[in-house]
């Protein structure tokens, strides 16, 4: 499943994840297609059986607090489950997709299909920077915590904001500094 | 796998609709508004933004994934999350902002499969489009009406526009859960307008001070700063076209309060009559009974909140100590 | 035979405030030859470096103050100077943009018009010279710093530079990063020029210093009597390194005792 060709893994997603959003709106033998597809890909994409639920449980309060919104409607019960199962099997989807394509071969694929460069390139730029930003939020954080004193909610805020306020100026300093960086390889 | 940073996915940002909440019809048309709204950001941006801020579009999706990261510690064990859409439309203009947010969502869905693949379209156009252009709008609205020396105005206005981002997209969420038949209206709109007031004020209060630290830091960092004032060219008529074109698909089938009316125009829109003012009929709303009235009291009274809440932040965050120097040196 | 670098009467002010940053600079670089670059923090040598580069200032002006091997910085080869002129920035983290070291080091040759299979063995060969022969296919975020800085030279490299422009090249690095990226850059051909704080790397890998404060260049010369000469090191917030304490500067390299 590593392997095929991401292509065919977007939109084998985009085609499963559309056909399950699409059942009715009560559990009919129906459903049993997306689920037994599902199950037996997760073994074949071998994905950790612990991963899986784990990430599906999280995603469950989310999805059970919008589904508790429909046990109002009319026909209440049916909906809520058939919401419910509908919206776990397309997450198992994305889950799926996600384990077995890195983002890179999404993004090449998307290149492929004509997608606007503008956006490609904030796509590869924001994945190559997101875990740079991430390591810096971490060192002020640690920095912020090892010189607050008091366990104040207004302190904390001001911290995460003053953390937050931070690190736009530094990404755009940086942001400056990359741009000089490509100019000086060539890049007009 | 091979996550490069692994991060719990947004539950925190009740706005985030996964898959199978939406029907078709819905999921195509919130699509193609988000496909039209992201193509006039793709043109404005291609039009006018320098070579040298386009390493600024990566780098500034970058800075809202790792700011939607932290905690704001709100009660007990819980903290709230910043989503970021009205923040970076201060800082990166609102062209910017809408690809910026696009990216973020696409990001999540695509890598940390968090957030419904055809949802995307109705997410990108809440949190994208929604939150960024409304919240914008307020933003330079009032940071023109209200002058109360440069970085005060502009903390008021960013907290408030902050809070009503936030209000407006859960609103028009709510209309999309409507116009699937998922949810009821009159279950929807409360349900979510209300979550959305108490939680807008946690991105409202952020967004406020977060601007505040960048405007007290490097000022000539903000765009909105170096923009003229506020005109209505071509990017502008565009999105309002889509958000009020979004209002008349998802809001006003639902928020009109006549049901004869609301049915003649569901006919024309050729919804099935009876599921438009079904929901409207069938349920009350205690004290209020109307559940009209009951929501249009909570929206002033909650608006009213935040307006005064946005206020009273920059007051006491923004001393006023005569014009101060970054007022003086930017020739306001 | 041309200078690699010739830079007469360079003066730059900063746009945002007006600040001199550098004062009628004048210095020249032969080829094969590598120069070293000191002085305080603020002495204005990034500043310098960018210029040598051509990305400040950010309009050229008519009258040029530079020229690279005989060919004066103007704003009709822009290109031409950049890829003449390989610059490996400070923070390796700001040059490595791609989600692969392949695609960061094809980045230069890419603009240049190279494609296919001769871009992909240039991308290895430059990746060989800089010890990260296999690298090709890893991502840079898990890359050490030493690595990350490696690729960025490969990078530089790859455009096929005749002068290779270093700034801080050996920040950041711990003894055994530096210890192998002062032995990769002695195996460089052509002409170098390193701005650093490293004054051990000086001694070892520079026949000539300048030596700038205040954007002014206030010495500039053979590098050991230069660096021996204490009371003008510690003027211009530098010092002199370990390695000469005991040496006489005139003298054979046999330490004194």
């Amino acid at each position: 499943m590593h392997q095929a060709a991401p292509g065919i893994k977007l939109v084998a997603a985009v085609l499963l994840v559309t056909f399950t959003a699409l059942l009715p709106r009560h559990l009919t033998w129906l459903y049993l297609v997306p689920t037994v597809i599902l199950l037996v890909l997760w073994p074949v994409c071998r994905m950790p059986i612990i991963y899986g639920l784990r990430r599906l449980l999280v995603a469950e309060l989310f999805i059970v607090g919008i589904g508790l919104l429909t046990l109002l409607h009319p026909t209440a019960a049916p909906l809520f489950l058939s919401a419910l199962v509908k919206s776990n099997l397309c997450v198992l989807a994305m889950l799926l997709l996600t384990w077995t394509t890195p983002f890179q071969q999404v993004l090449q694929q998307l290149r492929r299909w004509y997608f606007p460069t503008v956006m490609l390139s904030t796509l590869a730029l924001m994945c190559r920077y997101m875990p740079v930003l991430g390591e810096e939020t971490r060192r002020m954080t640690r920095a912020r915590a090892s010189r607050t004193f008091s366990s104040k909610r207004v302190v904390s805020w001001q911290n995460v904001a003053l953390i937050i306020g931070q690190l736009f100026v530094r990404s755009a300093d940086r942001a400056e500094r990359i741009y000089l960086a490509m100019c000086a390889r060539g890049w007009k | 796998m091979l996550l490069s940073c692994e991060r719990e996915p947004a539950g925190h940002n009740k706005m985030h609709l996964p898959d199978g909440f939406l029907d078709a019809k819905t999921a195509l048309l919130s699509s193609g508004v988000a496909a039209a709204g992201v193509g006039l950001a793709l043109r404005q941006v291609g039009a006018s933004l320098e070579p040298r801020r386009m390493p600024m579009l990566g780098l500034g999706a970058a800075f809202v994934f790792a700011a939607q990261m932290l905690n704001f510690p709100i009660a007990g064990g819980t903290s709230g999350h910043l989503v970021g859409g009205v923040l970076i439309a201060i800082l990166l203009g609102p062209n910017a902002a809408i690809l910026v947010m696009t990216c973020v969502l696409m990001v999540q869905c695509l890598m940390f499969a968090d957030g419904g693949l055809m949802a995307l379209g109705a997410n990108v156009f809440n949190m994208g489009l929604v939150n960024v252009c409304g919240g914008y709008f307020v933003f330079r609205l009032l940071q023109s009406v209200f002058r109360m020396g440069q970085q005060r105005s502009a903390v008021f206005a960013a907290a408030f526009a902050g809070w009503f981002g936030t209000v407006l997209a859960s609103i028009f969420c709510a209309g999309e859960l409507a116009l699937s038949n998922t949810v009821p209206w009159s279950i929807a709109l409360p349900a979510m307008a209300n979550v959305h007031m108490i939680i807008g004020l946690g991105e409202g209060l952020a967004t406020g001070l977060i601007l505040l630290a960048v405007l007290r830091a490097r000022p000539e960092l903000v765009a909105v700063q170096q923009a003229p004032r506020l005109r209505f060219g071509s990017g502008a008529i565009g999105y309002g076209l889509l958000i009020c074109l979004g209002l008349a698909v998802f809001v006003a089938p639902f928020a009109c309060p006549w049901p004869d009316g609301l049915e003649a125009f569901g006919r024309r829109l050729g919804l099935p009559a009876r599921s438009i003012s079904a929901p409207l009929a069938d349920y009350h709303f205690p004290l209020v009974g109307s559940p009209i009235a009951a929501t249009a009291i909570a929206g002033a009274v909650g608006t009213l909140l935040a307006f005064v809440a946005a206020y009273a932040l920059a007051r006491v965050l923004v001393p006023i100590l005569g014009p101060s120097k970054k007022d003086a040196s930017a020739g306001h | 035979m041309k200078a690699a670098l010739e830079v007469r009467n360079l003066s730059y002010r900063y746009p945002q405030n007006g600040r001199l940053a550098l004062d009628q600079i004048s210095f020249s670089v032969a080829e094969e030859e590598c120069v070293g670059v000191l002085g305080p923090n603020g002495a204005g040598k990034s500043t310098l470096l960018l210029h040598l580069n051509a990305l400040l200032p950010e309009r050229i002006v008519s009258t040029p103050a530079i020229w690279i091997s005989g060919e004066p910085i103007g704003s009709h080869n822009l290109q031409l100077i950049r890829q003449r002129v390989g610059l490996l920035f400070q923070d390796p983290d700001d040059q490595l943009i791609s989600a692969t070291v392949f695609e960061d080091v094809a980045f230069g040759p890419r603009q240049l018009g190279l494609e296919g299979p001769i871009l992909a063995a240039l991308v290895r060969q430059c990746l060989g010279q800089v010890g990260l022969a296999g690298f090709e296919e890893r991502q840079p975020h898990r890359l050490s710093h030493g690595e990350k800085r490696r690729v960025c030279l490969a990078g530089v490299l790859a455009c096929k530079p005749s002068l290779l422009v270093l700034d801080e090249p050996t920040s950041d690095l711990d003894p055994r990063g530096r210890r192998e990226f002062k032995s990769l850059l002695q195996t460089l051909p052509g002409a170098k020029i390193i701005a650093t704080h490293d004054l051990e790397l000086v001694v070892d890998l520079c026949a000539r210093v300048v030596v700038l404060d205040e954007g002014k260049i206030v010495a500039q010369g053979p590098t050991v009597p230069l660096l021996s000469d204490e009371p003008l090191m510690l003027a211009h917030g530098l010092e002199k390194p370990h390695s000469l304490l005991h040496r006489h500067p005139h003298g054979p390299g046999m330490p004194l005792r």
